[in-house]
C-alpha cells in the first residue's frame, strides 16, 4: 500500500444508506425557491424592482445552499476541507463580484 | 429521517469513493478543483455584472429573454441533479444496474438542456444578438457559453464512466470516478441556479 | 499485482516520468532556462539605460524587452523554480512517498512549459508583447497592438498557468491526504505550510486571470467587447481582473521563499523556529489579506477616496503579519549558534533587504503618496526589493540547502559565498540607488531619457550592480558544473544539524523516498529524535513492498496538443500565401487537431487503469547495500 492507509475499516459495520426521500425534499424545495423566483419575475411591474432582486438572490442563495448540503453531500461528516476550500473560493468570487458593482463605473 | 439498512456484500464499503488512498485524493482533489471553479465562474459573473446594461444598439436582455424557455432548461438541469445523486446512492449499495440507468438519465437530460441552449443561442442570433454585438452580447455568451461547455464536458465524461463501468464493472476504482462525476454535475447545477437568476430573471427585472 | 513495468531510459524517462524528485528537477531546469532568457533581457535593458539618448535598442524593442522580462521573470522564471523546490521537498518533509496526483505533477509541468515555448517562440517569430507584463487596455487591443505579440501573451499564459493550476491542486491534495501518521498540520516544517498556503493562493488566483486572458482573447480574436469602449466595454475591468490575480500572485511568490528561509535559520541556528505557531498564523494571514489589496495597484485610476482609503488600510495591515515573521526570524537566531553557510548568508541577508521592499510597500500603499510615486522607478526599486531582494535571495538559499538532497553532491562553500557577495552587492547598486531615481522623477517603461537632469550617474551604477548580479548569476551555473564532476558520498544529513524528515533518508532520494513511512512523534521530527540519541525515525509500518505509479508519455502529449492549439487558434486570421496553410489555419484544422491530441489524451487516461507496479523488500534491501 502506498502511504500509511487509515481508511476505517467499514467492512464490519452496518451498512446504513439513507433513503431517497430527503433528496426528493431537497428536490420539491429547489422547486418551490425557483417556481417563487420565476413567479416574481412575471409578475413584475406589480413587485418593487430593488424587492425583486434582493429576493431573486435569497432564493438563490437559499436553494444553493439546500442543494450543496444534500446533492453534493457537504452536510455530512468528513467534509470540513470541502467546505474551507469552497467557502474560500465564494469569498474571493464575491470580492470579485464586488468589485465589478462598486469599482468599474463610477 | 427513516434509513433502512440495506444488507450489501461485506466486500463493498460504506463509502465506496473514499476506501483507497487514491479515491480520498481524486474525491479531495476534486474539491479543491471546484473551489478553484468557484473562482472562474464568480470572476464570469463579475464581468458580467459590469457590462450587463451596455447593450449598444443591439436588443436588450427583457426583449430577448423568453421565460417559458428558462423555466423549461432549468427544470431539466434541477431534475438531472437529482438523478445524478440517485445514481450515486445506488453506487452505496452497489447496484450496478440501477446506477447506470440513473446515469443514462442524466446523460440524455444533459443533451436535451445542451439541444436547448443552442436552440436559445440561434435565436438570439436571429434576432440580431450576436457574440460582437455589444459588450453585454460578448460578456452574456461567455458566461452562459462557459457552463455550456461545462454541461457539453460532463456529458461526454459522464458518458465515458457508463461504458467503463459497463465493461469493467463498479470497484473501488472506477467508483470514485463516479463518484467525482456526479459532484461535478451537481456543481454545474448550483452554477446555473445563478445563471437563471442573474442573467436571466435579472435581465428580465431590468 | 507485481507485474512489470515497461522502465524507460534516456530521455524518454524524463519525458515519461511521474516520479516528483524528477519532475523537481525539471522544473529547475526549465527555471534556469527562462530565468536565465528574463536575465538576459534585464541585462539589455539596463545597456539601453547605462547614459541618457542610448540607441541601444529602439523604443519599440525596448517594450518588448520590459515585457517580456517582467512577463518571463514572475510565471516562468520564478514560479517554477519555486515549483522546483517545493515538488522535491514538500513531500519528503511530510513523509510521503509520492504526491497525490504524479501523473498530475507532470501533466502541470509539461502544460507550463509548453505555455513558457509558446511564449518565448514570439522572439523568433518576430511579434513579441509590446503592452508591459499587466498589458492595460487599450494599449494592448487589436487598435494598438496590432501584431501577434499580445496574442503570445494570452495563449502561452493561459497555457502555462493551467499547468501552475494543476500544480497548486496537487501540492494541496498531497499536504491534506499523504502526510506520515503524527504529521499534523500543527507539526509540518514551515516550507510546508508555506507552499500549502501559496498552493491555496494559486488555487484562488489563477482562474481570476484565466477568465481575464480568455476576456482579452475573445476580444483580439473573436471581436469580443469586454475592453472595447465603444461597443460599452470598459478597460478598468481588466485592471481589476488582472490585479485581483496579480497581487495574489506576488505572495505566491514570496511565501515559499518565507517558508525556506524559516527553514535555513533555524537549522543553521541550531534552534527550533520562534513563534512557530504564530508563524503559521501569519502565513494564513498574509494568504487571505493578499486578495483584499489589489486596488492598491490602481490607486492612480481614480476609484474615488472610499475605495482608495479602504485599499490603503487593507494594504497597511499586511505589513503587521510580515513584522511578525520578520521578528521571529531574528528571534530565532538570537542566542542560536549560528553557522555562516552560503545557504544561511542568503537567508540572513533577506531579512533586512525585504524589510526595506516592505517598508517602500508601506510608502506606497498611502494614496497620497503614491500618486507621486506612481510609474517611477521608486515602485520599480520596491518591487524588485521584495521579489530579488526577497524571492530570489530566498531560491538561492533553498537551492545550496537542498542541493545535497536533490543531487547528493554538496555546492561548492567558498565559491558560492563568492557568488553570494557578487550578487548581493550588485544587487543593491542595481535597485537601492533605483528609490532616489524615482523619487527625481525618472518614470519607468519609458526607453531612454534627457541628458543633466540628475539621472546619468545613477543609471551607470545601476546598470554597472545588474552586470554584478549577471555575473553571480553566472559563477553560481559554474558552481553547479564544478560540482556535478565531484563523487555522490553525502550521508542522509549532509548539514548535520538537519531537524526534518528530508534528511532522515539517503541524498539523493530513492524512487520511493521512504523505506519505512516514519512515526513522527513531534514538531521538527528529525531533531527530536537526535536529541532522543535516536539514530534514524522510529517507523509507522513494517518493511513491505511499495506501490509505485507507471511512467507516462499522455501529459507531455496533451501539452503537445494545446501547444498545437494554441499556434492553431492565434494564426487562424493569417495569410501565409500558401492555399493549404490558408486552408488548415482558417479554418481552425490545426486547433482542431490540437485539442483533438488534447482530449484524446485525456480519453485514453480516463479509460485505461494504471496498475502501477511494485518494489518488493528484497529489492529494497539490495538497493540498501548498493548506497
Amino acid at each position: 500500500m502506498t502511504a500509511h492507509d487509515m481508511a476505517p475499516d467499514n467492512s464490519k459495520r452496518r451498512h446504513r444508506h439513507e433513503g431517497k426521500q430527503k433528496h426528493i425534499i431537497a428536490f420539491i424545495f429547489s422547486i418551490v425557491l425557483t417556481l417563487i423566483a420565476f413567479v416574481t419575475v412575471a409578475s413584475v411591474g406589480e413587485v418593487n424592482p430593488t424587492f425583486t432582486v434582493i429576493l431573486l438572490l435569497v432564493m438563490a442563495v437559499l436553494q444553493v445552499v439546500i442543494q450543496m448540503s444534500y446533492w453534493m453531500h457537504m452536510k455530512d461528516k468528513g467534509h470540513v476541507l470541502p467546505i474551507v476550500f469552497m467557502i474560500g473560493g465564494v469569498i474571493i468570487a464575491f470580492t470579485a463580484i464586488v468589485m465589478s458593482v462598486y469599482w468599474v463605473w463610477w | 429521517m427513516s434509513a433502512p439498512a440495506h444488507h450489501v456484500d461485506d466486500q463493498w464499503p460504506h463509502e465506496p469513493e473514499k476506501a483507497t488512498l487514491e479515491g480520498r485524493n481524486k474525491v479531495i482533489g476534486f474539491w479543491l478543483f471546484l473551489g478553484g471553479e468557484a473562482v472562474l465562474f464568480g470572476t464570469l459573473f463579475a464581468t458580467f455584472l459590469a457590462l450587463r446594461n451596455q447593450i449598444g444598439d443591439g436588443p436588450s436582455a427583457a426583449e430577448l429573454f423568453k421565460l417559458p424557455m428558462i423555466a423549461t432548461v432549468t427544470a431539466i438541469l434541477l431534475v438531472s441533479s437529482l438523478t445524478s445523486v440517485f445514481a450515486i446512492q445506488a453506487m452505496h449499495r452497489k447496484e450496478v444496474k440501477a446506477m447506470l440507468n440513473w446515469l443514462i438519465v442524466t446523460v440524455i437530460l444533459g443533451f436535451c438542456f445542451l439541444g436547448m441552449e443552442i436552440y436559445e443561442f440561434v435565436e438570439y442570433v436571429h434576432e440580431g444578438h450576436t457574440f460582437t454585438t455589444s459588450a453585454f452580447s460578448s460578456s452574456f455568451y461567455t458566461l452562459v457559453g462557459f457552463h455550456g461547455a461545462h454541461v457539453a464536458f460532463g456529458v461526454a465524461w459522464i458518458s465515458i464512466l457508463i461504458a467503463q463501468v459497463r465493461k469493467k464493472g463498479l470497484n473501488l476504482v472506477t467508483a470514485p470516478k463516479v463518484y467525482v462525476s456526479a459532484i461535478y454535475w451537481h456543481f454545474i447545477d448550483v452554477v446555473w441556479v445563478f445563471i437563471f437568476t442573474v442573467v436571466y430573471l435579472m435581465g428580465k427585472v431590468g | 499485482m507485481a507485474h512489470t513495468v515497461k522502465r524507460h531510459r534516456g530521455i524518454m524517462d524524463w519525458l515519461t516520468t511521474v516520479d516528483h524528485k524528477k519532475i523537481g528537477i525539471l522544473y529547475l531546469l526549465a527555471g534556469a532556462l527562462f530565468f536565465g532568457i528574463g536575465g538576459i533581457e534585464a541585462i539589455l535593458i539596463r545597456i539601453q539605460l547605462i547614459k541618457p539618448m542610448n540607441d541601444f535598442v529602439d523604443a519599440q524593442t525596448f517594450n518588448e524587452l520590459i515585457t517580456m522580462h517582467g512577463t518571463t521573470m514572475i510565471f516562468l522564471g520564478a514560479m517554477p523554480i519555486i515549483l522546483a523546490l517545493m515538488n522535491v521537498i514538500v513531500p519528503l518533509q511530510i513523509g510521503a512517498r509520492d504526491v497525490a496526483f504524479p501523473f498530475l505533477n507532470a501533466l502541470g509541468f509539461w502544460t507550463f512549459f509548453f505555455g513558457g515555448i509558446l511564449l518565448n517562440l514570439s522572439w523568433l517569430i518576430g511579434s513579441v508583447p509590446d503592452a508591459g507584463w499587466t498589458s492595460y487596455l487599450p494599449l494592448a487591443s487589436v487598435d494598438y497592438s496590432n501584431s501577434h505579440g499580445v496574442d503570445f501573451y494570452t495563449i502561452g499564459l493561459q497555457i502555462s498557468g493551467l499547468g501552475t493550476l494543476i500544480g497548486g491542486i496537487n501540492f494541496l491534495a498531497t499536504i491534506i491526504n499523504m502526510r506520515a501518521p503524527g504529521m499534523s498540520f500543527m507539526r509540518m516544517p514551515m516550507f510546508t505550510w508555506a507552499s500549502f498556503i501559496t498552493s491555496a493562493l494559486i488555487l484562488f488566483a489563477f482562474p481570476a486571470v484565466t477568465v481575464g486572458l480568455i476576456l482579452l482573447m475573445f476580444d483580439r480574436l473573436f471581436g469580443g467587447n469586454f475592453f472595447y469602449v465603444p461597443n460599452g466595454g470598459n478597460v478598468v475591468l481588466w485592471q481589476h481582473i488582472f490585479w485581483i490575480f496579480g497581487h495574489p500572485e506576488v505572495y505566491i511568490l514570496i511565501l515559499p521563499a518565507f517558508g525556506i528561509i524559516s527553514d535555513v535559520v533555524s537549522t543553521f541556528s541550531r534552534k527550533r523556529l520562534f513563534g512557530y505557531s504564530s508563524m503559521v498564523f501569519a502565513t494564513v494571514l498574509i494568504g487571505f489579506l493578499g486578495f483584499m489589496v489589489w486596488a492598491h495597484h490602481m490607486f492612480a485610476v481614480g476609484l474615488g477616496p472610499v475605495a482608495n482609503a479602504l485599499f490603503s488600510i487593507a494594504t497597511m495591515l499586511i505589513a503587521v503579519p510580515t513584522g511578525i515573521k520578520i521578528f521571529n526570524w531574528l528571534f530565532t537566531m538570537w542566542g542560536g549558534s549560528i553557522q555562516f553557510t552560503a545557504a544561511n548568508m542568503y537567508a540572513i541577508s533577506f531579512i533586512p533587504t525585504f524589510v526595506m521592499g516592505g517598508v517602500t510597500g508601506v510608502m506606497l500603499a498611502s494614496a497620497p503618496a503614491d500618486f507621486q510615486f506612481h510609474d517611477t522607478y521608486f515602485v520599480v526599486a520596491h518591487f524588485h526589493y521584495t521579489i530579488v531582494g526577497g524571492l530570489v535571495l530566498g531560491l538561492f538559499a533553498g537551492l545550496h540547502y537542498w542541493w545535497p538532497k536533490m543531487f547528493g553532491r554538496m555546492l561548492n562553500e567558498p565559491l558560492g559565498k563568492v557568488t553570494f557577495w557578487l550578487f548581493w552587492i550588485g544587487f543593491q547598486l542595481t535597485f537601492f540607488i533605483q528609490h532616489f531615481l524615482g523619487l527625481l522623477g525618472m518614470q519607468r517603461r519609458v526607453f531612454t531619457y534627457l541628458p543633466n537632469q540628475g539621472f546619468d550617474k545613477m543609471n551607470l551604477v545601476s546598470t554597472i550592480g545588474a552586470i554584478m548580479m549577471g555575473v553571480g548569476v553566472i559563477l553560481f551555473l559554474v558552481n553547479v558544473v564544478i560540482t556535478s564532476t565531484k563523487p555522490k558520498n553525502l550521508g542522509n544529513d549532509p548539514w548535520g544539524d538537519g531537524r526534518t524528515l528530508e534528511w532522515t533518508i539517503p541524498s539523493p532520494v530513492p524512487e520511493y523516498n521512504f523505506k519505512q513511512t516514519p512515526l513522527v512523534r513531534g514538531y521538527d521530527a528529525w531533531w527530536k529524535e537526535k536529541m532522543e540519541g535516536n539514530t534514524e525515525m522510529p517507523a509507522a509500518e513494517p518493511v513491505g513492498s511499495i506501490h509505485m505509479p507507471s511512467p507516462s508519455i499522455l501529459p507531455f502529449m496533451m501539452s503537445v496538443g494545446l501547444f498545437v492549439a494554441g499556434f492553431g487558434f492565434m494564426f487562424a486570421k493569417d495569410d501565409f500565401g500558401n492555399t493549404a496553410l490558408n486552408f488548415l489555419f482558417g479554418n481552425h484544422l490545426i486547433a482542431a487537431f490540437g485539442l483533438l491530441i488534447t482530449f484524446g489524451c485525456m480519453f485514453l487516461r480516463s479509460v485505461k487503469d494504471d496498475h502501477g507496479y511494485h518494489i518488493e523488500p528484497e529489492e529494497l534491501e539490495q538497493k540498501g547495500v548498493k548506497a
